[in-house]
C-alpha cells in the first residue's frame, strides 16, 4: 500500500517535471499561446498533488518506522524532495514565478527516484538519536538545501535570459523567464534564506551534541567540515555582493558553485568519506 | 426599433489635417454630448477622440431606416466641426448595428490601430466611455456594448499574442529595458546628442516609469531645450562622461565621427556605480559606442540594427496572430448582436404576454361573477383560458424569436408592428 502510494507520487512528480519543462520550452511562442497556459496549470497542479501525496507518504513512513525517518537514503532523499517542493511552493505563493519549477522540480523528481529505488530498505536508528533534535536539525538543514537549490534555479534562469539578451536574437521575448533584475534579486534572497536556515541547523546540531550520550562524536567529521565549507561559500557570496556589488552573472555562477557544494556535502561525503552523518 | 450607428474617421481613411479638424477637445466633448442628446432620436451616445481616430457611437430610436439614422449622426458631426457633408462623406466611415459592434470590438482589440496590438487604445476607449457615462449619455445598450467591447479586448490580449513583442524601435527599447531591470520605476535615462529618435525613445521610457532624464549635448542651449520636455537635467559635455554614473539607460545619437563611449572609461564608471546594470542604446550612424562595451559584465549594448531585428520578427508574428484575433472578434460581435436583439425584443414579448394575461383574467373574473360554477368547473375553465392564451401567443412568439436568431432584418418591423397593433406600452429598460 505504502509502496503503491510512493509509486504514484513518483509518477506525479515525473509529470510535474515534464509538463513544467514543456511549458518553459514552448515559451511565449505564438503557436502555443492557447496550449501553454493549460500545460503550466497541469504542471502546477501536479506539483501540489504530488506534494500532498509525498507528505502523506512521509507521515505513513514515519508511523511505520516508529521514529522520524532519517536514517536511510530512502528517508533522506524523500525528505529532500519534500523540502524542495515546499520552498518552491512558497516562492510561487509569494512571487507567482512558476517558471522556477522547470529548474527545481526535475531535481525533486530525481531525489524521489533515488528514494523510490531504495524504498524497501530501512535502517535502525540508535535509541539515543531518537528525539526532536533530529527532527529540528535535519528539517532546518534540508530547507536550507532547498533554498540553495531555488537560488541555483534562479541563477540558471538569469544566465539563460542574459545569454538571450546578449545574443540579440528575436527569440528574446519568446521566453517566459523573468527579467534579469528579478532573477538576480530572488536568487540573492533565496541565498540569504538558505544561509539563515543552514546556520540555525548547524547551531541546533552542535547543541544536540551536548546531549548525546553513548554515541561516539567527533568534531572533525567529514560532513561537518563540508557543511562549513558550503556555509562559507554562501556567506562569502553575500559579503562580496554587499561590499563590491558583485551580482548578476557572477552571483549566478556562485549559486551554481554553491549548488555543487551542497551536492558534495549531501551526497559526496556519504559516498566517498567516512562520516557519522552517513545514510545507510 | 433601435439602431446602433457609428460614424468615424481614422488614420486609415483620413490624413492628419482632417483628423485634426474633426477631433473633439475636452471642453468640446461635454458640449457635444449635450447637443447630441438634444436630438430627439438619439437615445445614447459615446464620443471617442484620440490622435488617430474620432468616432461617435450612438443608439437612435424612432428612425425608420439605417440610412436616416446614419445621416442624423453625419449631420451632427458636420454641424459640430463646420465641415460640409460632401467632404465628410469622403473622409469618414459609417457603420450600422452588427457592423458598429464589430468595428468597436476591432478598435478595442487594437486590430484597427496603426500599430496592430498597441496597448493604449483600450484605455483610451475606456476613458471616452467613462466621460460619456459621467455626463449621462450612455444607456442600457451602449453600457452593454462597451462592457462587452472591453472584455473582448482583454480576451484578444490574453488569447492571442498580438500585444506581445515589440514592433517599433522605441518600443523594443522599452521592452528590452524591462527584460533587464524588470521595472523602470526610479531609473535614470541619459540622452546623449538629442535627436528625434532618441527623444521618442526617452518619451516611451518616461511613460513606462523612468523618473529621471539627463540630456547631454555639446551645446548647452540645445540640451536645455530638450530637457524641458521631460523635466530633465540639461548638461553640456565634452569628454567627461561622469554623468553616466547615475544613468541606468543610455541613449546615444550624436553625429560624432568616432566612438564617444569607450570600454576603458566605462569600466571605471561601472565600478563607481557598483556594477548596477547599464542598458546602452546606440542609435547613431556611425556608431557612438565601442562594441567592446557590450562585453562588460553589467552592460548591455544594442545598436540600431540589433533593435531592428527584434522589431521585424515581431511584426511578422503579429500579422499572423491578427488573423486569429479577427475571427474571435467576428464571433463575439455576432453573438453579442444576437443577444442584444433578444434583449431588445424581450420587453415587447413580455408586454404582449401581460396584455393577453390581463384580458383573460378580467374576462374570467367577470364570467365567474355572473354565473356560479362549482370549484371543479372554475378550475377547468381557468386552465382552458390559460391554454388558449398560450396557444394564441405560441406562433407569433416563436416566429419572432426565430427571426431574431436568424438575423432576419425584418424583426424590427415585426416588433414595431406588434407594438402598434396591440397598442403595447414598452419601455426599453
Amino acid at each position: 500500500m505504502i509502496n503503491f502510494l510512493f509509486l504514484v507520487t513518483l509518477l506525479i512528480y515525473l509529470a510535474a517535471g515534464i509538463f513544467q519543462t514543456l511549458s518553459l520550452a514552448l515559451g511565449n511562442r505564438t503557436e502555443a499561446s492557447v496550449i501553454r497556459p493549460a500545460i503550466e496549470r497541469i504542471a502546477f497542479w501536479c506539483t501540489i498533488i504530488g506534494f500532498v501525496f509525498l507528505t502523506v507518504f512521509i507521515a505513513l513512513w514515519w508511523l511505520q518506522q516508529g521514529h522520524f525517518p532519517m536514517t536511510h537514503w530512502t528517508d533522506s532523499t524523500a525528505f529532500f524532495a519534500w523540502a524542495i517542493t515546499l520552498i518552491y511552493l512558497l516562492i510561487v505563493r509569494l512571487t507567482h514565478l512558476r517558471t522556477l519549477g522547470s529548474f527545481v522540480m526535475p531535481v525533486a523528481f530525481i531525489a524521489i527516484l533515488i528514494s523510490y529505488s531504495f524504498a524497501t530498505h530501512t535502517a535502525a536508528l540508535p535509541e539515543p538519536l531518537q528525539n526532536y533534535w533530529l527532527l529540528a536539525h535535519t528539517t532546518l538543514i534540508f530547507l536550507a538545501y532547498a533554498a540553495f537549490i531555488a537560488a541555483f534555479g534562479f541563477g540558471l534562469m538569469y544566465l539563460i535570459t542574459e545569454r538571450k539578451i546578449r545574443q540579440k536574437t528575436d527569440a528574446l521575448f519568446d521566453n517566459l523567464l523573468p527579467s534579469l533584475g528579478i532573477s538576480d534579486e530572488l536568487g540573492y534572497r533565496c541565498t540569504i534564506l538558505g544561509v539563515i536556515l543552514l546556520t540555525m541547523g548547524v547551531i541546533v546540531g552542535s547543541l544536540w551534541t551536548q546531549y548525546i550520550r553513548d554515541v561516539p562524536w567527533r568534531w572533525l567529521d567529514a560532513k561537518v567540515i563540508s557543511t562549513l565549507v558550503t556555509w562559507f561559500i554562501y556567506v562569502a557570496q553575500i559579503g562580496i555582493r554587499q561590499l563590491w556589488g558583485w551580482h548578476g552573472r557572477r552571483a549566478a555562477y556562485a549559486a551554481i558553485i554553491g549548488f555543487v557544494a551542497v551536492l558534495c556535502t549531501y551526497v559526496g561525503v556519504d559516498l566517498f568519506l567516512d562520516s557519522m552523518h552517513t545514510y545507510r | 426599433m433601435n439602431h446602433i450607428v457609428s460614424i468615424g474617421t481614422s488614420h486609415h481613411v483620413a490624413p492628419i489635417e482632417i483628423r485634426e479638424r474633426l477631433a473633439f477637445s475636452e471642453e468640446q466633448l461635454i458640449e457635444s454630448h449635450q447637443s447630441l442628446r438634444e436630438l430627439d432620436q438619439v437615445q445614447e451616445a459615446v464620443i471617442l477622440s484620440t490622435c488617430n481616430r474620432v468616432e461617435v457611437y450612438a443608439v437612435l430610436n424612432s428612425v425608420r431606416t439605417a440610412e436616416t439614422a446614419v445621416k442624423i449622426l453625419a449631420e451632427f458631426l458636420s454641424r459640430c466641426h463646420q465641415i460640409d457633408m460632401e467632404s465628410l462623406k469622403k473622409w469618414t466611415y459609417l457603420h450600422h448595428n452588427l457592423e458598429t459592434i464589430q468595428h468597436l470590438f476591432r478598435v478595442t482589440s487594437s486590430l484597427d490601430s496603426m500599430i496592430v496590438g498597441e496597448s493604449q487604445i483600450l484605455g483610451q476607449v475606456k476613458d471616452a466611455y467613462d466621460t460619456s457615462r459621467s455626463v449621462g449619455s450612455t444607456g442600457p445598450i451602449l453600457n452593454r456594448l462597451f462592457a462587452k467591447a472591453f472584455s473582448v479586448g482583454k480576451r484578444i490580449r490574453s488569447e492571442t499574442t498580438i500585444t506581445t513583442g515589440a514592433v517599433s524601435i522605441s518600443y523594443a527599447a522599452v521592452e528590452l529595458a524591462k527584460k533587464i531591470f524588470n521595472t523602470l520605476e526610479g531609473k535614470t535615462v541619459a540622452i546623449i546628442g538629442a535627436g528625434e529618435m532618441s527623444e521618442l525613445t526617452a518619451k516611451h521610457l518616461v511613460a513606462n516609469g523612468v523618473s529621471n532624464v539627463i540630456v547631454a549635448n555639446r551645446t548647452y542651449e540645445r540640451a536645455v531645450k530638450v530637457a524641458e520636455k521631460f523635466d530633465g537635467t540639461p548638461l553640456a559635455y565634452d569628454s567627461d562622461l561622469s554623468f553616466l554614473i547615475d544613468a541606468d539607460i543610455v541613449i546615444s545619437s550624436t553625429n560624432a565621427p568616432d566612438y564617444l563611449i569607450k570600454r576603458q572609461p566605462l569600466v571605471n564608471i561601472m565600478r563607481k556605480r557598483k556594477h548596477r546594470y547599464m542598458f546602452l542604446i546606440d542609435i547613431a550612424v556611425p556608431r557612438d559606442i565601442e562594441p567592446e562595451v557590450g562585453k562588460l559584465d553589467s552592460a548591455f549594448l544594442y545598436n540600431i540594427d540589433d533593435l531592428e531585428v527584434v522589431v521585424a520578427s515581431n511584426l511578422k508574428d503579429r500579422q499572423h496572430e491578427a488573423i486569429r484575433a479577427e475571427q474571435i472578434v467576428s464571433e463575439e460581435a455576432k453573438r453579442f448582436y444576437d443577444q442584444l436583439q433578444i434583449f431588445q425584443v424581450n420587453p415587447t414579448i413580455k408586454a404582449l404576454h401581460q396584455q393577453f394575461q390581463q384580458i383573460a383574467d378580467t374576462e374570467l373574473q367577470a364570467c365567474f361573477y355572473k354565473t356560479t360554477f362549482s370549484d371543479q368547473q372554475e378550475k377547468a375553465i381557468a386552465s382552458m383560458t390559460q391554454a388558449i392564451v398560450k396557444k394564441l401567443l405560441h406562433h407569433p412568439m416563436q416566429n419572432l424569436r426565430c427571426a431574431v436568431n436568424d438575423g432576419d432584418a425584418d424583426h424590427g418591423q415585426y416588433v414595431q408592428a406588434l407594438q402598434e397593433l396591440f397598442a403595447l406600452d414598452v419601455n426599453d429598460e
